[in-house]
């Protein structure tokens, strides 16, 4: 019989490392809290840069799950050391007790409540990127009546010490070209601004997207924090924020604000981290033995990260970095044990 | 009775002389530097309410009250209480009393300083009387009130949990000697009492002393070294009293009436500011009060080591200290001298402030904002710029006054302009003025009666520095308190478990803490906080400190809210839109705005608000 190695989320970097240990001989226990695997990338519609739809990404991973045993609304309820093995129980009552655990915990959208000055949960027309999403998926257009003017909002939750978040998210840059791209292709009468305080255009291709959103679709781009957003009697919303490249202040009425709300650590890695023993750092992220060389494996025996659970990354980083996690597993059982 | 010593001088006297003559110097020439560095316009005003008749009564019973008899800090603190007042009155009734009875014996005497002092020593008791048992037994009944309390006073100091303080002040070291020297004043006298109460008479503590040791005490040179040790310790204590804590004895004399006069503070450590550092205990209250205190590093924060930094001039100490701290105002309100703490750092951050060589700020696009007229009610809604950064509130104000059928008109509705405070408390007093006179302006030209406030901190720089003419600024608390008291408002008893976060501001600035509780409590039931009104523990979002960190502020964010939530009530309800925000991110229960909870429970509103 192979041996087991439990997976603890079931987002991309956790399918993803399971069928990779499973290549190599292993059999993971995939755990889910959720109904579904799959992670934020269930929810979404499409990928930059170049617009693929998200489920093509998926469901060639979610096709593939033979050799894998998974386990959905399923949670940690404790994991214990037992000389050099690791006891997983889990919240349907099973445990198992394996010598490697990966973790692949994701992150949490950042709440966008925490920032009430947007008056997200308090204006009807003001959403997240990933409610923008689910429209998008439904292919259902907004509600609202008469959209002529939208904004989205860069950086909601992220660098933003405040908020208590103070690492850049990395992703939501690009995120918020794409859905303006994206919107501007539904709705190409609608004048769409972002509101940025530098963008980070940094993988392949993305400065491409952030110059076909200015040259194709006329995206305007403020570079500015919104400071403040209130609301009309008809429910239109006034958004308050400085121009600093022009030096003045502007008060934009909009029908519709999206809020990029950036990557938080999720719910329960502090929780996770304290059963294995593990540090969290000062952003509640996991810290990896080294950042630059060894960036899946914990400076714990036996325990491995994958995806965002140690820092916000790409989908693309996020599956490369879950095949280095398997084979770095490969490699952990493999070496004889050092005590 | 009659003179045992002809005299009238004995050596042993001398400490003690050197001692009184020194101290009563010092205090001469502090009053005087004090006094000087006056400006001429406050120095009018002290001197003018020196010689007011209610002013006079106010200072007697204030001094009476507070330096004598303790009763601020009875009310705080019975074990306190007892052992202040046990020392200071008993010490003053023994002073008292000793002279009673050089006036009554040998008033020739009188001009002696030590005479009275040292009363038993030089007299002889001829034949019991009635009037010399009286005496005698006053002082040894007040010897033994001071004895009571000096013992309270070293089981406190090794063990202050005993009555009731987690921390206490670390003292310098000639804080000890001060403190060694007056714990050895009073058994040294009760001591040197016995040996010359075979002679010079004595009352139920001295003359058993007397019966125990009669072989030994009967030798008249031992009798010297006893009064020896007696002047000697009185003699150190007085001399290094200017020195240590205890010079707020004398300095509480002259802040009384100065405090009474209602002097400002106007300088980091002159005038009236250098009478409130001499008047400084170093009790140690603040420690406990500051909410900074929740992190073991932010103890040398408290009030007291800014006092003692700026006594002995350490500049940088002062600043870190004046320009950290929340503004919050525990510590002054639980003071028992009331020391202006956030006063003197706000001096400490003004003069400061004067040194940074900081571009000028550029207002001119006040200039563009027109005043909002108002309707029939003549009520001017400011929500200000964190009501805005929080539009809970502000919808949830115009909401309750919707309901209410009050006529209003939103003053910010072209822009908010900043109410100043925030300048303000950064020292930056020209820039707020600039501030407070354009709002005036179109507060005044708006025709507005009520000037209604949404924010704690407008709320207090619109009552301290605004002098509105013929507008009343009032808070929602206030303001919706009295609509449902009018019956304008009908409201539902949700009967949820409630607990108010009393605002530093709105409370302690403004003393505002009823209104908001009796409307709440039309609302839901009221659950006390573990701490709450004049003792209420700032949320940790203040805008009064200009360095704390974010990290460092959470602590106390977390702090305040474990307090609050000792009674497990089912929501926080904060009359802040800082204070709001803050406890948003952290707290357990959902944390609402004090207007968003009579939204919640308007009996005619349907909608909910989120």
């Amino acid at each position: 019989m192979s041996e087991n190695v439990v997976v603890i989320g079931g987002g991309p970097a956790g399918i993803e490392a399971s069928r990779r240990l499973r290549d190599l001989g292993y059999t993971p226990i995939l755990i889910e809290k959720e109904p579904v695997l799959g992670g934020h990338l269930a929810r979404w519609d499409r990928l930059f840069p170049d617009g693929v739809e998200a489920h093509t990404v998926l469901d060639p991973m979610l096709q593939d799950l033979d050799g894998i045993k998974y386990f959905t609304d399923t949670t940690i309820s404790s994991i214990n050391r037992l000389k050099d093995t690791w006891v997983v129980k889990l919240s349907n009552g099973l445990s198992a007790q394996v010598r490697a655990i990966l973790l692949s915990t994701g992150f949490d959208l950042f709440k966008a409540e925490k920032k009430e000055e947007y008056g997200y949960g308090i204006y009807e027309r003001v959403i997240t990127n990933a409610e923008l999403e689910d429209w998008f998926k439904a292919g259902a257009a907004p509600q609202f009546d008469g959209v002529h003017t939208i904004g989205f909002v860069h950086c909601v939750g992220s660098r933003d010490e405040k908020a208590g978040n103070r690492q850049c998210s990395k992703v939501c840059c690009v995120t918020a070209v794409k859905q303006a791209c994206e919107f501007k292709e539904k709705y190409p009468e609608v004048t769409v601004y972002c509101f940025y305080m530098d963008l980070r255009m940094f993988g392949r291709k993305f400065e491409d997207l952030y110059l076909k959103a200015q040259k194709e679709h006329g995206v305007r781009f403020v570079r500015g924090r919104v400071s403040e957003v209130s609301e009309d009697i008809d429910g239109h919303l006034f958004v308050k924020a400085e121009d600093t490249l022009f030096g003045k202040p502007l008060k934009i009425k909009m029908d519709m604000l999206v809020l990029m709300c950036g990557m938080a650590p999720a719910d329960g890695t502090s929780e996770l981290a304290r059963m294995v023993s593990i540090p969290v750092g000062e952003d509640g992220f996991l810290v990896p033995a080294s950042i630059v060389g060894a960036p899946c494996v914990a400076p714990r025996d036996g325990i491995f990260f994958a995806g965002t659970s140690t820092g916000p990354k790409t989908i693309p980083e996020t599956l490369g970095e879950a095949s280095a996690a398997a084979l770095a597993i490969d490699r952990y059982l493999k070496t004889p044990a050092r005590r | 009775m009659k003179e045992r010593i002809l005299a009238a001088y004995d050596p042993f006297v001398l400490p003690f002389v050197f001692g009184i003559t020194f101290v009563i110097g010092y205090c001469l020439l502090a009053l005087f530097k004090v006094l000087v560095q006056l400006s001429p316009a406050d120095r009018r005003k002290f001197a003018l309410s020196l010689i007011t008749p209610s002013a006079i009564l106010k200072n007697l019973r204030d001094l009476f009250c507070d330096c004598l008899l303790h009763v601020k800090l009875w009310k705080r603190n019975k074990v306190l209480g007892y052992m202040h007042s046990s020392i200071a009155f008993g010490w003053f009734m023994i002073i008292v009393i000793g002279h009673i009875e050089t006036v009554l014996y040998i008033p020739e005497r009188l001009h002696k300083l030590y005479y009275p002092i040292f009363f038993r020593f030089f007299m002889e008791e001829q034949k019991q009387t009635l009037q010399g048992s009286f005496f005698f037994f006053l002082m040894d009944f007040f010897l033994l009130i001071i004895l009571s309390g000096i013992t309270l006073a070293i089981i406190k100091r090794f063990r202050s949990r005993i009555v009731g303080m987690r921390r206490t002040t670390k003292l310098t070291l000639t804080d000890l000697i001060g403190l060694y020297s007056l714990w050895a004043i009073f058994p040294l006298r009760w001591i040197a009492e016995g040996f010359t109460a075979g002679v010079a008479g004595g009352s139920f503590m001295t003359i058993p002393i007397n019966w125990i040791l009669h072989n030994f005490m009967s030798k008249p040179e031992n009798i010297t070294v006893a009064w020896w040790a007696y002047s000697l310790a009185l003699g150190t204590f007085m001399t290094v009293l200017p020195f240590t804590r205890y010079m707020h004895i004398p300095a509480e004399i002259l802040l009384i009436p100065m405090r009474n006069a209602g002097l400002p503070v106007r300088h980091t450590r002159k005038g009236f500011t250098l009478a409130m550092l001499y008047s400084c205990p170093s009790c140690g209250v603040c420690i406990d009060a500051c909410p900074m205190g929740v992190q073991k590093k932010n103890v040398q924060d408290a009030t007291v080591y800014m006092v003692r930094n700026l006594k002995r001039r350490n500049q940088q100490r002062s600043l870190e200290i004046a320009e950290k701290c929340l503004m919050c105002g525990k510590c002054a309100s639980l003071c028992q001298v009331q020391m202006d703490a956030c006063g003197i750092r706000l001096a400490y951050r003004t003069a400061q402030e004067k040194k940074n060589n900081r571009l000028p700020a550029d207002f001119s696009y006040l200039n563009a904002i027109a005043p909002q007229q108002v309707g029939e009610e003549k009520v001017l809604y400011y929500a200000g710029c964190m009501s805005s950064l929080t539009p809970v509130i502000s919808r949830s104000v115009q909401q309750v006054l919707q309901a209410a059928g009050v006529p209003f008109e939103l003053m910010d509705r072209d822009g908010s302009i900043c109410c100043g405070r925030p300048l303000l408390l950064a020292g930056r007093r020209d820039e707020a003025q600039q501030l407070i006179e354009k709002n005036r302006q179109l507060i005044e030209k708006s025709g507005a009666q009520i000037l209604l406030v949404s924010c704690a901190i407008c709320y207090r720089i619109f009552k301290e520095q605004y002098e509105l003419i013929g507008v009343e600024v009032v808070h929602y608390t206030e303001y919706f308190n009295r609509l449902i008291a009018a019956g304008r408002l009908s409201l539902k008893n949700s009967h949820e478990t409630l607990v108010y976060h009393d605002p530093c501001d709105l409370g302690r600035g403004c003393g505002i803490y009823d209104a908001p509780r009796q409307a709440l409590a039309a609302v839901g039931q009221l659950v006390p906080a573990l701490k709450e009104r004049e003792e209420s523990v700032c949320c940790g979002g203040s805008v009064g400190s200009l360095t704390l960190r974010y990290e460092d502020r959470e602590p106390i964010t977390r702090g305040s809210i474990e307090n609050l939530t000792a009674n497990n009530p089912e929501q926080i309800v904060t009359a802040c839109p800082l204070c709001l925000k803050t406890f948003g991110r952290f707290a357990p229960v959902p944390v609402r705005d004090f207007a968003e909870m009579l939204v919640l429970n308007l009996e005619t509103n349907k909608n909910d608000t989120k």
